[in-house]
């Protein structure tokens, strides 16, 4: 018997109602991300990334088709059981101290208060704001913020973490704060799937990447199968959604 | 029930550090020592009107903070793009709904507790007092109207935006409150389509005044029975479960979007 996917996606179709008429979001996609990968998750502006990951998640259902974390249906809160995300923006409770944040994060995934403490301690040292741990969000950096809320996707120790955009707007030092996390959990060998718009960053990280645009999947592999050797991935990357 | 009550623990840490329930405590004393400076007929003893006045500005200024506290939670929680890391979190909307309403009520309910006591101690200082077995009942009552203005403030907040369900909120109560113990007056002259109207309306919005003992503690008119006090508080939980209901069919199926949703 095979290993269970991280993420079984299985034609999976989104529309809704735009300005124009019906708008596609998403066409068919079918996607399989195997645990222990890190997978890049690849688009221009509106290729249907932030859609993905939005029905992933529950913000949002699928017009048709399924979508599966580590077997369970995503219509299923538990199915978010494994998982950790953070999204492009920071946006966090202002009014709340970074260990609160911690804090309410792992209650909410149930975990006893003797781990969160120490998952707290632990993360809080890893992305450096011990220090600043019982200040409140309002007085963080937008680096910082980020940090938080990277470290409030890592409380549960998740097997699967979802990033969308996760350097976005950050300056090199944050970007590098957050590639160092990222690259932690990858040799720790759990699952990332992440959506950037960072190629080399991308090409670096990620063994498998999917590309798409217009809603339909145009690419997906090892980025060395895909890519041809002697050309980055960027040009490969323009090529193919300009194709 | 422990995501339930860490919620609820989030709206309390938000309310505190908002400082909204200062400024109510602060309004309600200034407008106490206001009541008490006045001797009516100079007559330093004279306490009914304290107790009047004070206790309309008890349900007034209680009245304004379960709403604006029920009704901003989840849209807030959209707007300020927190809702997102909550939803990808293994929390149900139903729980979600629940940890909302239960902070905005507990949160609403202690300001109740402080308004009262601060109503209390003014009526004290000018030297009249409430009949303590009254006073509890008409807290509790209090306390369950409060927690359905909470439940409706959510549930209406789950289908309109902020400001839409605010002011809806407000005419809703309002309306239940003033205008709903008229409707059977209405009704001795109406008759086929408008006297069913009526009834449904009667029926369908929460009777506000059957929580309001402000004429048994002003006049010392002493408790209301324990099983007309107990039908009215399962009136209020079957009506809050309802409320809930309705909210949690409006929020289950509501698509969130991030910015560009492509």
């Amino acid at each position: 018997m095979g290993m269970i996917p991280a993420i079984d996606i299985q034609d999976l179709s989104v529309s809704f109602p735009g300005r124009t008429g019906i708008v596609q979001a998403l066409q068919n996609l079918t996607l399989t991300v195997a645990p222990g990968t890190v997978y890049g998750f690849l688009g221009p502006n509106g290729a249907g990334k932030t859609t993905t990951l939005q029905v992933l998640l529950g913000f949002q259902e699928a017009t048709s088709g399924t979508a599966r974390l580590f077997g369970c249906p995503i219509t299923q809160s538990i199915a978010r059981d494994k998982i950790g995300y953070m999204s492009e923006n920071p946006d966090t409770y202002p009014f709340l101290t970074g260990r609160e944040l911690l804090t309410m994060a792992g209650r909410l995934f149930n975990l006893p208060s003797p781990v969160i403490r120490k998952r707290s301690t632990q993360l809080l040292e890893e992305t450096g704001l011990s220090a600043a741990a019982d200040q409140r969000i309002a007085v963080y950096s937008r680096g910082m913020r980020q940090r938080i809320c990277m470290a409030q996707a890592l409380i549960n120790d998740p097997e699967l973490l979802i990033l969308d955009e996760p350097t976005g707007g950050l300056d090199p030092l944050g970007r590098r704060d957050i590639r160092a996390l990222i690259a932690a959990r990858k040799a720790a060998g759990k699952t990332i799937f992440f959506s950037s718009h960072e190629l080399s960053e991308v090409e670096l990280a990620c063994d498998r990447i999917a590309i798409l645009s217009k809603g339909r999947l145009i690419a997906e592999g090892p980025v060395s199968t895909l890519v041809p050797p002697g050309e980055s991935l960027e040009r490969f990357f323009i090529k193919a959604v300009t194709a | 029930m422990k995501q339930i009550l860490t919620l609820t623990v989030v709206v309390w840490l938000e309310m505190m550090r908002r400082k909204d329930l200062y400024v109510l405590m602060i309004l309600m004393a200034t407008l106490l020592a206001g009541l008490l400076s006045f001797d009516v007929f100079g007559l330093a003893g004279v306490t009914g009107y304290v107790k009047d006045m004070g206790l309309l500005a008890v349900w007034l200024l209680a009245w304004i903070l379960a709403i604006n506290t029920s009704v901003r939670q989840l849209p807030q929680e959209e707007q300020r793009g927190t809702l997102f890391p909550l939803l990808a979190k293994p929390v149900s909307r139903l729980t979600l709904i629940l940890g909302k309403w239960l902070g905005a009520w507990s949160v609403t309910g202690f300001a109740l507790a402080c308004l009262y006591l601060t109503l209390c101690l003014g009526i004290f200082l000018k030297g009249g007092r409430f009949d303590a077995m009254t006073l509890l009942q008409a807290v509790i009552l209090h306390g369950a109207a409060l927690g359905l203005v909470c439940a409706l403030g959510i549930a209406l907040s789950t289908r309109m935006n902020r400001d839409a369900a605010t002011v809806t909120t407000y005419v809703v109560t309002a309306a239940a409150f003033i205008l709903l113990p008229r409707v059977p007056s209405l009704l001795l002259g109406a008759s086929g389509m408008m006297n069913t109207s009526l009834y449904t309306l009667y029926y369908l919005f929460p009777h506000f005044e059957l929580f309001d003992l402000r004429r048994r503690l002003v006049h010392d008119w002493g408790c209301a029975p324990g099983s007309t006090v107990a039908g009215i508080l399962v009136y209020a939980v079957l009506m809050i479960m309802t409320l809930l209901l309705l909210a949690w069919l409006g929020y289950r199926k509501r698509h969130f979007s991030r910015g560009d949703i492509l």
